[in-house]
Parts: C-alpha cells; sequence; structure tokens
C-alpha cells in the first residue's frame, strides 16, 4: 500500500470559501470536530472577488424591504425554475446571517444613521445590498477566517481533493494530495460538506479565479450524486476588454448601481431600447444580452467591448464606493474612471447550476454528502440575482453546517478508517498520469476545451455548436487519458492542471448535455433556434451518474404553495 | 514580437540544495504583467514550473514575489514598466517549497494568537455605527493577505525574532480600531507580539500592493497606544486613577 | 532570541560601525561648535539654537532622535536595519545581533511625548524671536532673514503640530468619535492633523534644515556678508 497520512474528524468540508467557512464555523461549534480543506492558500478562495454585496432584506435604506419582496425577486429573475424553498429561507435569513457576521467583527458601510448601507442592484427591488465598498468579498473571507481561527478548526490548504470515497453508498471522506509536499491524504469522516465553487475556468473569458475549475460538482459526480440546471452558466454583463491579461474581470455591478451608464461607440444609451424602465439595472441575462447585441451589431469599440461610465459622478464619490474599480483600471490598463469611460464586454461570472441539494439541511442525493454554495444548484434557477450569492454562501453554509454536524452526531463512535483499496485504486490511478517520456502537457488541452466551451457554448446558442462542442470535449477527453506529466507530486503543476481537466471535462460535457435538452430560452439560457421561453420547460433537467456515463432526467419544479405564489404571481409566458 | 528575458529563480528542495536563475525568452504583448510571463514559461517551456496564482486581479494575494529584488504581486506588475530584462524570485522570509512558492502557512499559528474581535457589552443590536467611526478600520480591511510586509520587513527577513510582522499589527489596528471592539491588542503586541522590534523603517508601507499605510496609520498608533500602557508614567498614573475611581 | 533581550545597549551602538561612530561625532561635534561659537543675537536675528536658551538645546534635540521620521532616518543609513528595501542594497543580514526598539535604552523612543511637551513649551520662543526680527529698529522691518524665520517658524511648527504622538492624542487612541463629546469637530481636527501627518517626513527634514539655515545666516552676517537686504520698512511709531 501507497504511504500516506491519515486524518479523521466528523465533518470534513472542502473549499474554503465563504460557504465552506462558514459551515465549518456552524458545525464545529455544533461540537462536530471539523477539518476545513482547501485547494489555494487559506483566505484566497474566489470569495474574495465577491465585489458588489450582500443582498438581505434589511430595510435599513429603503424600510418597505421585506423577505418576501427579496423572495418575489428571487424567484422571478430565477424565471421560475429555482427551488422556492430554498428562495424562501435565503430571502428569510440572510438578514440574521448578516447581522451575525457583523458581530464577528466584519465592517460594512454605514447609512447616516449609522445603520448598514445598502445599495442598489440589478433587478432587486429595493437598495438591498449590504457592503463594504467595492471589497465585500474580501471582508466576508477576512471574517470568516477570524472565526476559524479562533475556533481552532483545523485548516489544511493546499491540497487537492482527487475522490470522495463512498462506502456502502455513503460519503465516509476524501483522499487528496498535499500540494506543498506531494504526500497524499486520506481524509475519513462521517459526513463530508463540498463547498468549491462554481466552473468558470472552462470557458476563456471568466471573472472566476483559477481555481474556479469546478472539481466539486465532478467530485459528487464521481461519488454518485445528482447534478441538477447545468446549463445554467451566467455572463457578467461587464467585465474588462482590455489589456488582453486582465480579458474578463469582473467590473462590479456596483458601477451599474451607483449610476454607471452603458453606451455603444455611437454614443447611444442602448439600454434604453432593450429595458427602458430598468435600463443598466435589469437582470444580468437581459443586459449581458444587449451588451452581446451592440457588439454583435458593429456598435462596439475598438477591442470588442462597450463603454460604461461612472466619471460623472466625481472623483471622490468613486474613490470612496469603488475604491477597487478605481485602482483596477489605473493599474491594469492605465484607465481613469473618474474621468474616462471604460470599455466591458459580457464574461462568464456564475454557475447557476451544480449538485442538487435540499434546502433544509443541504444534503445531496448521496448519504453523508453535503454541499453548499454555488457548488449547488436550485436557488438561483435560470438566473442569479447579484448579491445573492453571498447572502447564499452564509445561509446555506450555516445550514449545511448544522445538516453535517446533526447527521456525523446520529453516527456513533469515530469516522470508520478507509480502506485500502480504496486508496490504493486511487493512488495508482495518479501513479498511472506520471511519465517522463513525452512532452505532453495538459494546458493546451484545457485552452482548447476553453476556446471550445466559449466558442459554441456561449450567451447565445444554438444545437449546432453545441453538438460541436459535445464533439469537442470527446476528443480532449479521449486526448487527455494519454496526457503524461513529468516530475514529482510537490507543487506540479501539470499534475493539478490534469487532474483539474478532468474536472472540468466532466462539468463541461453536463453544461453542454443540459444546453442541447433545454429547447427554450430562459434566463441565461438562450437558444437562437428555440428563442422563447415554453411553458413545457418549466422543470429542471438533472444529470445522473449511470456508471461514469451522464444520464439526463426532466424533473417539473414542484409546485409553490400558494401562500408563496400570491406573493410572486404566477409565471407570465 | 518583442521577446522579453526572464529569469526566473528554479530550486525544488528536495531535489536541488541550490537554487539556480534560469533564464527563459517570452513572447510579450501589451499591457501584459508578469504573472502572464511566469504562466507563458509553465504552459509552453515547463509545465512542472511553480507558480502560485489565483485571481489575477490583484484581490487574492497569492502570486507575491521578489520581482528584480523589490517585492510584488507579479498579476499587478506590468512588464512595460520594469523593462525587459526580468528577475523573479520567491519571497526570501518565508520557507521555500518549490520554484517561486513559499510556505506562508506558520502565519496562521500568529493569527491564532491574535486576539479576537471582542464586541461591547453594552452594544445594541443590530451595531449602530457612524460612518466616521468605519474609515480607519476599513483601510486595514483592505489587505489582502498577500504577506509582501512580511518578506519585505527586515525583522522577520534576516532577525528570527517574536516580531509578529506587519500584516498582524495592521490585523491588529483593525480590531482595536473597531469602534465596538472592547479590547486593546497593544497590550499583546508589546508583551507578546514583538512590537519593539519595528524600528519604523517603513519597508512594508512602501510596497503593500493595497496601498495601506501600514507604519503611519498602523504600527506607529499601535507603539503610541503601547506606549500608554507600559511606558507613559502620566498615562499609567490617570488609568490607574480612573480604575480606582470606577 | 534570548540573549538579546538581555541586553542594555543595541549591539549596532555597543559594536558601533564607522558610520555609527561619524554620526555620534557629527551629533557632538555640532553640540560642541554650537557651545564655544555662540551667536545668541545680532542685528534683531535670535538663533534657534539660543532660544531661549542653549541649555534647552538637549529638548528639541531628544524630540529629534525620537521622532519617527529620524528614527527611520537613522535605523537606516547610520544602523542599516536595512538600509533599502530593494535585495540589492538592503545592507542587513541574518549575522547581526538586532534588538530593535526592545533594549533599555532604545525604550527612551517610547517617551517621545514627553519632549513633544517639552518642545511645545519651547515653540513660543520661535514666534518670539520673529517677532522680534520684526520689529528690529522700533518699526516694522522685512529683511530676508525674516523671511527665512517666517519659513522656519512655519515648519517647526507645523512638525511639531503634525507628530505622531500628537495624533495619537487628540484622538489616535480613541476607536470611536462618536461616542464622545462633539464628535463632529474632533474628527476634523484629527482629519486635519492627519493631512499634515502624512506630510511629516518632509515637514521634518525641512524644519531641521531651516532651522540651520536660520542659524547659518545669522553666522554669515556676523561674518560681514552682505546679504540682509531688506524688502520692506516702517519707521518706528
Amino acid at each position: 500500500m501507497v504511504s500516506c497520512i491519515r486524518v479523521s474528524s466528523d465533518v470534513l468540508v472542502l473549499g474554503a470559501g465563504g460557504g465552506g467557512l462558514r459551515a465549518a464555523i456552524e458545525s464545529q461549534s455544533l461540537g462536530a470536530k471539523t477539518i476545513v480543506v482547501s485547494k489555494s492558500v487559506f483566505g484566497k478562495a474566489h470569495t474574495v472577488m465577491a465585489e458588489g454585496g450582500i443582498a438581505a432584506s434589511l430595510g435599513d435604506v429603503d424600510p418597505k424591504d421585506s423577505w418576501e419582496v427579496h423572495f418575489s425577486d428571487t424567484v422571478r429573475e430565477g424565471v421560475y425554475i429555482g427551488d422556492w424553498r430554498s428562495a424562501e429561507i435565503l430571502s428569510k435569513e440572510a438578514p440574521e446571517r448578516v447581522y451575525e457576521l457583523e458581530h464577528y467583527g466584519a465592517l460594512f458601510d454605514r447609512t447616516p444613521e449609522g445603520k448598514i448601507m445598502q445599495r442598489a442592484f440589478g433587478a432587486h427591488t429595493y437598495r438591498r445590498l449590504c457592503h463594504v465598498g467595492d471589497k465585500t468579498g474580501l471582508e466576508i473571507i477576512q471574517t470568516l477566517k477570524d472565526m476559524v481561527l479562533h475556533l481552532d478548526i483545523e485548516v489544511m490548504d493546499e491540497v487537492f481533493i482527487t475522490k470522495i470515497v463512498v462506502s456502502g453508498g455513503r460519503a465516509v471522506g476524501a483522499i487528496g494530495i498535499r500540494m506543498r509536499t506531494g504526500e497524499v491524504i486520506v481524509f475519513s469522516s462521517k459526513a463530508v460538506i463540498v463547498a468549491t465553487g462554481g466552473c468558470g475556468r472552462i470557458y476563456k473569458t471568466t471573472s472566476n479565479s483559477w481555481e474556479s475549475t469546478g472539481d466539486g460538482i465532478a467530485l459528487a459526480f464521481n461519488a454518485g450524486a445528482e447534478l441538477k440546471d447545468m446549463e445554467m452558466v451566467q455572463f457578467h454583463p461587464t467585465g474588462m476588454v482590455y489589456p488582453p491579461g486582465v480579458k474578463g474581470l469582473l467590473v462590479t455591478e456596483s458601477v451599474r448601481g451607483e449610476g454607471g451608464m452603458l453606451f455603444n461607440s455611437k454614443g447611444e444609451r442602448f439600454m434604453r431600447r432593450y429595458s427602458p424602465k430598468r435600463m443598466e439595472l435589469d437582470a444580468r441575462d437581459v443586459v449581458a444580452r444587449a451588451v452581446y447585441a451592440e457588439i454583435m451589431a458593429g456598435r462596439g469599440t475598438k477591442h470588442g467591448g462597450v463603454y460604461l461610465d461612472i466619471s460623472y459622478k466625481g472623483a471622490a464619490f468613486i474613490k470612496k464606493k469603488l475604491p477597487g474599480m478605481y485602482e483596477q483600471f489605473k493599474e491594469f490598463a492605465g484607465v481613469d474612471i473618474t474621468k474616462e469611460k471604460m470599455e466591458v464586454a459580457p464574461t462568464v461570472h456564475y454557475h447557476m447550476g451544480g449538485i442538487s441539494v435540499n434546502p433544509e439541511d443541504c444534503r445531496t442525493t448521496v448519504e453523508g454528502l453535503f454541499a453548499a454554495g454555488e457548488v449547488t444548484s436550485g436557488l438561483h434557477g435560470a438566473n442569479r440575482l447579484g448579491g445573492n450569492s453571498l447572502a447564499d454562501i452564509l445561509v446555506f453554509g450555516r445550514r449545511a453546517g448544522v445538516g453535517a454536524a446533526s447527521y456525523s452526531r446520529s453516527r456513533e463512535g469515530a469516522a470508520s478508517d478507509i480502506e485500502a483499496s480504496a486508496i490504493d485504486a486511487e493512488m495508482g490511478r495518479i501513479a498511472a498520469m506520471f511519465s517522463d517520456s513525452d512532452g505532453s502537457n495538459p494546458y493546451q488541452l484545457v485552452n482548447e476545451l476553453r476556446d471550445n466551451m466559449a466558442g459554441n457554448v456561449g450567451i447565445i446558442r444554438e444545437e449546432k455548436g453545441l453538438r460541436a462542442a459535445l464533439d469537442s470535449i470527446n476528443s480532449i477527453k479521449e486526448r487527455a487519458q494519454r496526457v503524461r506529466v513529468a516530475g514529482n507530486m510537490v507543487y506540479n503543476h501539470a499534475l493539478f492542471g490534469l487532474l483539474e481537466l478532468q474536472n472540468m471535462l466532466i462539468v463541461s460535457e453536463c453544461v453542454v448535455l443540459g444546453a442541447l435538452e433545454r429547447k427554450e430560452s430562459r434566463g441565461a439560457h438562450t437558444r437562437s433556434d428555440y428563442p422563447s421561453k415554453d411553458r413545457s420547460w418549466k422543470a429542471n433537467i438533472v444529470c445522473m451518474n449511470d456508471n461514469g456515463k451522464i444520464a439526463l432526467r426532466k424533473d417539473e419544479v414542484r409546485p409553490m404553495p400558494a401562500d408563496l405564489l400570491k406573493i410572486v404571481g404566477e409565471e407570465v409566458y | 514580437m518583442k521577446k522579453i528575458s526572464l529569469g526566473i529563480y528554479r530550486q525544488d528542495p528536495s531535489a536541488d540544495r541550490k537554487g539556480k536563475i534560469v533564464k527563459y525568452h517570452v513572447p510579450v504583448e501589451e499591457g501584459m504583467v508578469v504573472l502572464d510571463a511566469v504562466r507563458h514559461v509553465q504552459e509552453n517551456t515547463d509545465p512542472t514550473l511553480a507558480v502560485r496564482w489565483n485571481c489575477k486581479a490583484a484581490r487574492c494575494g497569492s502570486c507575491a514575489a521578489e520581482i528584480n529584488g523589490v517585492p510584488k504581486l507579479m498579476c499587478k506588475t506590468r512588464i512595460e514598466d520594469i523593462g525587459d530584462d526580468i528577475t523573479v524570485e520567491p519571497m526570501r522570509s518565508f520557507t521555500l517549497v518549490k520554484d517561486l512558492v513559499t510556505d506562508i502557512s506558520p502565519a496562521w499559528a500568529v493569527a491564532r494568537s491574535l486576539p479576537h474581535f471582542h464586541p461591547r457589552q453594552r452594544s445594541v443590536h443590530p451595531f449602530r455605527i457612524e460612518e466616521m467611526d468605519v474609515e480607519r478600520s476599513q483601510e486595514f480591511r483592505k489587505c489582502i493577505e498577500c504577506m509582501l510586509c512580511m518578506d519585505v520587513c527586515h525583522v522577520k527577513r534576516e532577525h528570527n525574532t517574536s516580531y509578529v510582522g506587519p500584516r498582524y499589527i495592521v490585523k491588529a489596528a483593525s480590531l482595536d480600531m473597531h469602534p465596538m471592539d472592547s479590547l486593546d491588542r497593544s497590550k499583546f503586541l508589546d508583551r507578546e507580539g514583538g512590537i519593539g522590534y519595528c524600528n519604523v523603517t517603513k519597508c512594508c508601507q512602501a510596497i503593500c500592493p493595497a496601498h495601506i499605510r501600514i507604519t503611519e496609520n498602523a504600527i506607529i498608533p499601535e507603539k503610541e497606544r503601547a506606549a500608554d500602557l507600559f511606558y507613559d508614567p502620566l498615562m499609567m498614573l490617570l488609568k490607574r486613577l480612573r480604575k480606582v475611581k470606577d | 532570541m534570548t540573549a538579546a533581550k538581555r541586553r542594555i545597549v543595541p549591539e549596532e551602538l555597543s559594536n558601533p560601525s564607522w558610520r555609527v561612530l561619524s554620526f555620534i561625532f557629527l551629533l557632538l561635534a555640532a553640540f560642541v561648535a554650537l557651545l564655544l561659537f555662540p551667536v545668541p543675537e545680532f542685528k534683531g536675528y535670535i538663533d534657534p539654537f539660543y532660544s531661549p536658551l542653549i541649555l534647552l538645546l538637549p529638548i528639541p534635540a531628544m524630540l529629534r532622535l525620537t521622532c519617527y521620521t529620524f528614527r527611520r532616518g537613522y535605523n537606516r543609513h547610520v544602523f542599516q536595519h536595512p538600509q533599502a528595501c530593494e535585495a540589492a542594497n538592503r545592507n542587513d543580514d541574518r549575522s547581526r545581533d538586532y534588538t530593535g526598539e526592545t533594549t533599555p535604552l532604545m525604550k527612551i523612543e517610547n517617551l517621545h511625548r514627553y519632549f513633544v511637551y517639552g518642545s511645545l513649551l519651547i515653540l513660543p520662543f520661535f514666534f518670539y524671536d520673529l517677532f522680534v526680527s520684526l520689529t528690529y529698529g522700533g518699526g516694522f522691518i522685512l529683511r530676508a532673514g525674516s523671511i527665512l524665520m517666517i519659513v522656519e517658524t512655519a515648519l517647526v511648527t507645523l512638525y511639531l503640530l503634525s507628530c505622531n504622538s500628537i495624533r495619537s492624542l487628540i484622538g489616535g487612541r480613541n476607536d470611536c468619535f462618536s461616542c464622545m463629546h462633539a464628535p463632529r469637530a474632533r474628527k476634523g481636527v484629527y482629519d486635519l492633523q492627519s493631512f499634515f501627518n502624512s506630510h511629516h517626513d518632509n515637514l521634518a527634514w525641512l524644519s531641521l534644515i531651516f532651522v540651520v539655515a536660520v542659524d547659518l545666516y545669522i553666522r554669515a552676517l556676523m561674518a560681514g556678508w552682505p546679504i540682509d537686504f531688506t524688502l520692506f520698512k516702517i519707521v518706528g511709531i
């Protein structure tokens, strides 16, 4: 047997973003010994990139706001295929989570009365996003990190998890490689929480961090969990376009929330045509399609974007409210946004789809396996509102922590050791990836996949492109099996790149299959060959693991109770 | 296409006793940053080159390194700003893992030792906090924990002392200056944190990629607070008198 | 570094380099020169070093020696801990013992504020000296030397008031402005002081240069240099 380090805990949390940390805080507080594992350095998770704020109906700025309005906004903009119970929990619990964060030490911007400042955001009826300038995510991660450290939760960062171990139909732990030392670590645990975030890196142009390769989705899928809404990929309307090195980097929606306006190269404020009422602050799918259409119609800028202008607000305002954006443009593009316009174009931002979970305790379809955050599906439906993801990770991070802690309590004794055969099989799989012979490396294939997804599975999709995407994925999959990496296990990017590629292929295939299946246009999913919304598709597409193959199932959205339906109103076709 | 000469420090401590600078020639395009060039080498020349990066937007602080001897974020350093002969080395204050990657995890132990946020007893729920009181603390919350300040600090880099380092004084200051916090961490910083080792040479402030005025706004105020507690006889007397009155 | 903790005098002083020796020599030489060649007053110009009394000079001298700006200066360029931030020019290394401001001798840096208080008491004399120079001969007279003194007095005042210890005293040590009386006024004063404090380094060096310049100017006049032209004059009332 390969030598390895064995670690045991009650709850194992994969992912140290906001969701993972919040889950760990809860489960440890409930008495379950918790370990947090993350692929990147502790505190560097993609949550730090969240800029705009966290949506919670505190009503500190607009007193008329309430959970009902937040709920209604979430369900409507998710185009009715989101899970109503998730949305209900989110809108009811978000304020509590925000106040709790404040008691953990977070420091939000304030209103003149000393309450929490809230800003306007796309498709939110009221000003609802609690924020810290445009660095809200950083504040959240630092605050949660402090809590984790002071609760003495064990953190193992830079560990690449290659497998969630399932035994007797239950998730019992995971196997991973500690990147800094190359050691194999075997985690045995009574419950596992997946909180590994999204998969933006399957696309060429994305606002996501390097680590967002959909690992958790693939790990859970391989463990037998069901995935849902995989075709729903959110394009953020405003990403940077120039210089090429930062193409796709997010330009926060707060720019528009604080009054930023979009113009095409003719100087026309084109959102007047696409959304006369909400203008720039319509839902992300609407604005992204509008920007895309303007660029396609030849009304784009030199670098293939449109203009976003906030300069009229004045330098002092911009530096206070959007300090990150000011620096980002100044340092990366040499553009002073207090004087000049920004050039922006849509960028892949979020994955509404993911692991299918029960919103009550975040359990997946595999016993002992829980999930929270972007890696899950259900809450956002076909389109996510800005600010709802930070609310999501806190609300459902906590629920996953409660769920996993009480599940682990229900299983007596210590976590059972992982069988040697499972470890050997996994180590054998990884050992087979090494060879010094050929010079092949996974990066070319990764880039090919990302180009393919961007070209064929973009904002506007059609059958032909999707078929081509599928062919390309199959071809890459086949070639990926022959890629070998050189060197050893210590911080070997080629090895981790290859492991990630395998995860990205699974996720990409699910995205494409879902997109092919959904023959309508709804939310973020737009088919040029099926341009309208179809009543028969008020349903979710579920991806199941059928002996390693992806099998699809169409599930009707579960009907909303009458009292909630009264708040939202029936869907209009 | 224009090419630059890029020297990258290479060492696998498990195999090589000493590291060396390996020169690569990398084509550059407009707006390219050092990280792009390093990644170009990784993707096209040597896939085993170890480099840590994540957000590529100067928000996560993963890609800290010494570029031409100056601690900087690779993702934020534009090649056209520093010329076409570039050397990239790992941070010297931390133990090397491989090539450009160092182990910054010992810092978490320091973070754990720092007294945590402790809200005042008689605070209302939810908090009422004035905007004028959040500014100071919020400056420190811009910190992305790239650890460049810990790298450039001579106390951490050249002298093995008990000093917590600039990052954790900034952290302490961000909590101390939180209007709802009830603790004074200057006590910890003076007794256990070794704040006396800082000789205000301001390298940390000079290189901070988040533009935090580390020395002026965090370290010096904490030193002054420590002076109130332990060195200023008048202040100590006043404090004692006030305690007696309570 | 338990051994280092027992030091009373830091290594850089107990085992001084030529940089340290010449720095100490320069300080002593300047003080001796000031004692040996006094110029308390000349044609209505009172030399800042002698105002009000040369024996009080150690107070502003200690003010500057314990000032954060000059600490940075000598820690870098005299003690070389480190000389520069970039790797090539640091001139600091692991083999050297380092105690920073933890030894009993260097802990005096923590008493900076008392030298500030002392200097605040001396500060009015600068204004008095300025007044004397402007009213030399009975009326109002503006000479080149007075302009130098106006700049000097302004810089010294701003330098002293922008001090980090004062910043702590007037609000830096408080966590919550809104919890105190007159919060807006207090915050306003603190912000204004902080603005000048952010230029403290420049003020420190400029004010020092101008104090020396005034002293040299007076000495030049005594040596008979014809540089003290009058710009403006109102004869005595």
